[in-house]
């Protein structure tokens, strides 16, 4: 049969396409329709179960630091998935508690997908709360004035813009906060 | 019996004169010189490596800005308008007629000029849609999506009036990726952005795209063009054609499914994770077939190697696919995964890919095709070889040092005692050696722009290359 497509043009464009579509479709369209949880915000009260917590739309302020984000491309050099590896729940973890790994359903009101796919820089899936606004003016001024070695670009006109700087932090402070798993509870603003 | 792009016969001399080449000269000379520029910023962001305050404090070179600039710039501002090029060069003398249009050839390339430079000011602006690989913004996305579909009417028409029935692999290929990219491009372009894609279906979506494009855009974009020159610089026949039929469909068929090999062990579901697993390692099928056709093919013409810049190109382009091909199967192993993903090794990879293999593939046919449209001889021969030789040893650096530091990255990570901050300083001798072997990668762009651009400028003043007439015979 394909020996027909050798010479008539018809016959190839129904089978290339006919090929591409059986993939294309079966891995597109039928995941999202097959495992539900990549659309069901995460939401669980019962301990049992695992961490509890809900998962939030952004506020407004928060759709802005977002889209800072993106604007800044920070995604080229983190990611946002605690994957199923041992060091990476370790690496996201806090205070010697490990972190849950991440899960489709915490991701569902993400607009602009930020798993990332190169880690220049640490994984931010669990960033929220592990560092102060006051600390992210001063690395976002300057990474190397806290991180000494670090090679994080420095964002003065985030840093220096206090609208800018207010909605990026309050984007970071969310990531992660779905799931409550810390022991003390103790996220900094 | 197979078709064959051949060397002369008196039908091709005659069909010699029909091209008029308007389009393929506007294309090339356009890409050669993106390439130049986009080489530029590839430098700048490989120095911030290395020097992370250098253009820091400015916010349109920032590198989450320069990034995607470089990424795009050398994708469709160089890669995929040099293969377009060489498209409207080939495809007319594969079926023996004129290209169906020069003037809507000439058109799709003045707006591919708009694409391009509308890219580099929303980009460094920031304006992206924030989706890798499909970063530029909605409007200059529907400008590619009206290009494509001038430049694949104008391919079909071309083919559908062809004088001979039977169809080379070449014209395969090109129409396959004609007919693929308007899919892919719209799945990752338009599709992630439909009300209700969000998160990790997004995400799916972006890798059917972002995987795609290269396997579904590049890859034979880049095997039309070889399976054409090879054959045509060598002077020789293609070993087989039933093989290359293997390699084809094989390929339409398999790509397809393995977007989600790039979120292995994240938060994507596992029977997907693992069906593009599988994949993944059937990929070596399509590929193994198309290397050994060519290195067949190769069977005693090796030493004309040694002469001819554009089949160096062209064969050290072929060893490059092998490799790159054997990677991506072995990355898809979550064992190997769990160590290379996300590390300096996969830049290693991706360029090995795009600049190793494809990139040079297409210089091969650039080199080749220009003196031939400007009925001139080449520059310098001499330029073109050392422009060889630094891709080779430049890209080798680069290639070599991301792997070796990308793999000891992956290691200390896996090692959670070691401090995050530790993993990047030691990283600093290998984002030394890529920097400087960029240099080398970039001396190459020069020479080659510099090269090509002279053949061109100067095809009025030099005197015209005996008429090589370039048909096809039919071979047994
Ligand atoms: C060139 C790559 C690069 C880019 C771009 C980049 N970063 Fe970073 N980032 C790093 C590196 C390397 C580190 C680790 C050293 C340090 O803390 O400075 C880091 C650390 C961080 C940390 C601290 C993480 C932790 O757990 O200690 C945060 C928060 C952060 N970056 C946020 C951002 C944001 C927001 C952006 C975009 C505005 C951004 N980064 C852009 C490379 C980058």
């Amino acid at each position: 049969m394909l020996h027909k497509t050798d010479s008539n043009a018809i016959w190839f464009v129904a089978a290339a396409l006919g090929l591409f579509f059986i993939g294309g479709l079966l891995t597109t369209v039928a995941p999202p329709l097959i495992d539900k949880s990549w659309a069901k915000p995460f939401e669980n009260h019962d301990p049992a179960k695992g961490p509890t917590g809900k998962l939030v739309d952004y506020t407004a302020q928060e759709k802005r630091g977002y889209d800072i984000y993106i604007r800044e491309g920070c995604k080229y050099c983190h990611t946002q998935q605690t994957r199923t590896l041992a060091s990476d729940v370790k690496r996201s973890g806090w205070k010697g508690v490990d972190s849950p790994v991440s899960t489709p359903d915490e991701f569902v009101y993400d607009y602009r997908q930020t798993f990332g796919t190169k880690r220049t820089g640490p994984d931010l899936s669990r960033v929220g709360g592990k560092y102060s606004g006051q600390w992210h003016k001063a690395h976002f001024n300057n990474p190397r004035d806290l991180v000494p070695g670090s090679i994080m670009p420095p964002f003065p006109w985030i840093a220096n813009n206090p609208d800018e700087l207010a909605a990026l932090v309050a984007y970071l402070q969310t990531r992660g906060r779905a799931k409550e798993w810390r022991p003390d509870n103790d996220y900094e603003k | 019996m197979a078709i064959q792009p051949g060397s002369e016969s008196a039908a091709a001399v005659a069909g010699q004169e029909i091209h008029q080449d308007t389009t393929v000269k506007w294309f090339l000379l356009g890409a050669v010189g993106y390439f130049a520029v986009v080489g530029i910023i590839a430098l700048i962001i490989a120095a911030k490596f290395v020097w992370p305050q250098f253009l820091g404090s400015i916010q349109y070179f920032t590198y989450g800005r320069m990034r995607p600039l470089h990424v795009n710039g050398m994708l469709f501002g160089w890669l995929l308008a040099a293969d377009m090029g060489l498209a409207y060069y080939l495809v007319p003398r594969l079926c023996g007629v004129k290209l169906w249009s020069e003037k809507l050839g000439v058109a799709t390339s003045i707006l591919w000029n708009v694409i391009i430079l509308s890219a580099i000011v929303s980009l460094l602006g920031g304006y992206q849609k924030g989706l890798e690989y499909a970063d530029l913004p909605t409007p200059v996305a529907v400008l590619v999506v009206i290009a494509w579909v001038m430049f694949g009417f104008n391919i079909f028409a071309t083919i559908a009036t062809r004088k001979y029935e039977q169809m080379y692999v070449s014209t395969w290929y090109l129409m396959g990726t004609i007919l693929w990219t308007a899919f892919v491009y719209l799945t990752g372009n338009f599709a992630t952005l439909l009300p209700g894609v969000t998160g990790v279906n997004q995400a799916n979506l972006n890798w059917m795209y972002t995987h795609n494009a290269v396997g579904l855009i590049f890859t034979p974009a880049g095997l039309a063009v070889a399976y054409y020159f090879i054959p045509r610089c060598a002077n020789t026949p293609l070993y087989n054609h039933k093989l290359s039929m293997v390699g084809f469909w094989s390929l339409a068929f398999v790509y397809v499914w393995t977007g989600a090999h790039h979120m292995l062990h994240g938060p994507i579901s596992q029977w997907l994770q693992t069906i593009s697993i599988v994949f993944s390692v059937m990929l070596l099928i399509p590929v193994w077939a198309v290397v050994y056709n060519f290195i067949a093919t190769m069977k005693g013409q090796w030493h004309q190697l040694g002469n001819n810049v554009s089949l160096k190109f062209l064969m050290s382009g072929t060893i490059f696919y092998l490799l790159t091909c054997f990677q991506g199967p072995m990355h898809s192993l979550r064992s190997v995964n769990a160590i290379v993903s996300k590390t300096d090794w996969i830049p290693g990879h991706a360029h090995m890919a795009v600049m190793g293999t494809f990139s040079f593939i297409a210089m091969a046919g650039v080199y080749w095709v220009i003196p031939r449209v400007f009925h001139t001889k080449l520059h310098s021969e001499a330029a073109a070889n050392w422009s060889f030789w630094l891709f080779m040893i430049g890209g080798l650096g680069m290639f070599t040092s991301l792997w070796l530091g990308g793999f000891w990255q992956g290691w200390q990570w896996n090692n959670p005692s070691i401090p995050f901050i530790d993993t990047v300083i030691a990283l600093k001798p290998v984002w030394m050696v890529r920097f400087f072997s960029g240099v080398l990668i970039f001396s190459g762009i020069v020479l080659f722009f510099y090269n090509i651009w002279s053949t061109a400028l100067g095809s009025g003043k030099s005197q015209p290359a005996p008429a090589k007439a370039e048909g096809r015979v039919y071979a047994a």
